[in-house]
């Protein structure tokens, strides 16, 4: 009683007695955060192999790896907010069509075990084959496993995994919009929901995705490039920044486009929404969503990479240019995660009654709490650590069969 | 042109090389496999764990219909309370709580049908319950009867002045705060605490009847608060005075003052 109490204390205007506490607590913030982060991951990826961007090539293999890794973790958060997660099973048993949040789980599956899995697995096929001749014991094992016996390295079979590999990513591209696109289409469906009714929904989510991955990707690089004492490739890092300055205007205009459209439509909910923006999200939205996670990135990336002109606006060595990308793609992670907590949370702020708000109290301890939140935003890195150690990505990893079979 | 295309990517045959079906790529034999376990576990799940009369009536389990049926039943549903207290039921009937089914304030009443004098039901007595419904809430509508459970005839129970089958209110309200309980506590510790409502409020006796078909009057000039608050008003001279010519002459006063508790926002 005492935590409700507590919130009871703090709520303003009128409320329904059902709205004062939130149903959907951080878990479920952190979940499309996740999902999005999959998402940015794979359309970099898809940018090497279906649009041929070889500046970025470093990143393919990681940021295939990264969207697993991600991707694994992504169903956890909302498998804890569960009441029953043992009968999370049966929407694959009894699909639903009716019910956008049961195929959800078709989605993810089509996604894991059609796109991102093939795709990987195609991609490391031929290297798995060399390494499992080269190793001894369990990597021997493991890596003799994952081909799942198919160990062809004649030059039709590595030309027929180019091309799967490629006709995967064409199928992916739309499937990761899918994928991404449907933690949006969720949200923008409520119809009685003013702040998440909105077709738009599912295209903000998606580009709010692809700016979270390609941040992510870019920080990952520079990371594992520096933990491994490599030289930093900083054409990779300026086209990573160049895309990551691109899709940010994008995702940028079609926020405000949403903002204005309804500002312009003024519906009967404009009141409490503004209330809610100007009281409750003024922190997450206007100062770190809004000014953190995107003026101040936009205008970092703008002035140091190479988007509006050749060396950037202000040329600066490469070590500095760098580390102020990095700095743009955490402020970014930071703006990002915000947009996912004002959709998530501020949707349930305000009452029915367009006449209330209450507000969010966040537990320590618990399935629903911080800390189980920032392991599940911890986790994916841990997984990323695993595959990384059974599937290398880096280019001095890389096989060729000439060298192998000698 | 496709499926020439389609049939070459899945053997990985350069244009120039013929298609042989039995030369199927290695890889390709593993994932068909692959998958083929996944669908076979699949559809083994299905087989086992899938309720056996799922999807006979819609997307759920038949079954659970029929393990409901056989759920005790608690309620016996007002014709049953009829059949032994028809006076009580008919009056009820009538009366402005014809919507609120007996079961509501005694309870669930099948056991008391079965059995009458071993289960009796119990009936709310105490002050607690009636506030439930009636006690001064500002979302309530306009015109619910509400009282304030603390000021309103204090330890009394309300079965003493009201009979729950026949509510009707003794007598009409006296005081406005009966009704407009929120406002009248926010003018009690205001300045304006002194004046009655009456004052500023035209307010009809019929009002405390039907009070929304005939409603009180509010001030609807800005000479009304200059009867105390202009300069030359014929009120004690403590009382804040203003120009009326001057002072924000372009609204009324209650764009800018709340009369119910002028000295706040």
């Amino acid at each position: 009683m005492e935590p409700l109490q507590e919130v009871l204390r703090q709520v303003t205007g009128y409320i329904y007695p059902n709205e004062v506490e939130l149903h959907w607590g951080l878990l479920v913030v952190v979940y499309p955060y996740l999902t999005g982060l999959v998402a940015g991951a794979f359309i970099l990826a898809s940018l090497v192999r279906v649009f041929n961007v070889k500046e970025v090539q470093p990143t393919y293999r990681l940021a295939l790896l990264t969207a697993l890794a991600y991707l694994i973790v992504a169903p956890l958060p909302l498998l804890a907010h569960l009441g029953r997660p043992s009968r999370a099973f049966e929407i694959f048993l009894t699909p639903n069509f009716h019910s956008a949040m049961a195929m959800f789980g078709f989605v993810y599956a089509w996604y894991l075990m059609v796109v991102l899995l093939l795709e990987i697995w195609f991609d490391y096929r031929k290297d798995l084959v060399l390494w499992s001749k080269r190793e001894t014991g369990v990597r021997h094992w493991l890596h003799r496993l994952l081909t799942l016996g198919a160990g062809d390295l004649s030059p039709r079979a590595l030309r027929f995994d180019q091309s799967a590999g490629r006709f995967i990513t064409i199928i992916g591209i739309p499937s990761a919009f899918l994928l991404h696109g449907y933690v949006g289409f969720i949200f923008g469906s409520v119809k009685a929901n003013p702040w998440w009714s909105s077709v738009l929904m599912p295209i903000v989510f998606l580009f709010s995705a692809i700016v979270s991955g390609i941040a992510l990707m870019l920080l990952l690089y520079l990371l594992s490039t520096l933990l491994r004492s490599k030289p930093v490739d900083m054409v990779c890092m300026d086209k990573l920044a160049t895309f990551l300055f691109y899709d940010l205007v994008v995702d940028f205009s079609l926020e405000m486009l949403d903002f204005i459209h309804r500002l312009y439509e003024a519906e009967e909910s404009i009141q409490i929404l503004s209330l809610l923006v100007s009281s409750r999200l003024f922190l997450s939205l206007v100062i770190l969503q809004a000014l953190l996670g995107t003026v101040l990135p936009l205008l970092l990336l703008g002035s140091v990479s190479p988007a509006l002109r050749n060396r950037g606006i202000v040329s600066l060595p490469d070590e500095l240019r760098r580390l102020l990308y990095a700095g743009a793609a955490v402020l970014i992670q930071i703006g990002i995660f915000s947009t996912r907590w004002n959709v998530v949370i501020g949707g349930q702020l305000f009452s029915k009654s367009l006449r209330g708000l209450t507000v969010y109290k966040m537990q320590l301890l618990g399935l629903e709490g911080l800390f189980v939140s920032g392991f599940l935003l911890v986790l994916p890195l841990l997984v990323l650590l695993v595959l990384i150690i059974v599937l290398p990505p880096w280019p001095e990893a890389e096989q060729h069969p000439e060298a192998g079979a000698s | 042109m496709e499926r020439a295309r389609g049939s070459q990517l899945a053997s990985g045959l350069l244009p120039n090389q013929q298609f042989d079906p039995h030369l199927m790529l290695q890889q390709l034999k593993s994932l068909l496999i692959a998958f083929a376990v996944l669908a076979g576990g699949l559809a083994l799940g299905r087989h086992f764990l899938m309720p056996k009369t799922f999807g006979q009536r819609g997307h759920y389990r038949a079954a659970a219909v029929d393990a409901i049926e056989k759920q005790p039943v608690h309620y016996a549903g007002r014709e049953a309370c009829a059949a032994c207290h028809p006076e009580i039921v008919d009056r009820h009937s009538k009366a402005r709580h014809q919507t609120v089914a007996c079961e509501v304030c005694h309870g669930p009443a099948a056991a008391h049908t079965e059995a009458p004098t071993e289960n009796k039901l119990p009936a709310p007595r105490t002050r607690g319950y009636c506030p439930l419904c009636h006690g001064y809430d500002p979302s309530r509508p306009t015109g619910f009867p509400q009282i304030d459970p603390v000021a309103h005839n204090p330890l009394k129970p309300c079965i003493t002045c009201h009979n729950p089958h026949q509510p009707e209110p003794p007598h009409v309200p006296e005081e406005c705060s009966a009704c407009h309980g929120e406002i009248a506590r926010t003018k009690a510790v205001s300045r304006h605490a002194l004046l009655a409502f009456t004052q500023c409020h035209n307010t009809p006796l019929q009002h405390k009847v039907t009070p929304r078909l005939v409603r009180p009057d509010k001030p609807r000039t800005r000479e009304f608060c200059g009867g105390c608050h202009a300069q030359d008003a014929r009120s004690p001279k403590e009382i804040p005075r203003i120009d009326l010519q001057t002072h924000g002459s372009r609204y009324l006063c209650w764009q800018c003052h709340y009369p119910h508790r002028p000295e706040g926002d």
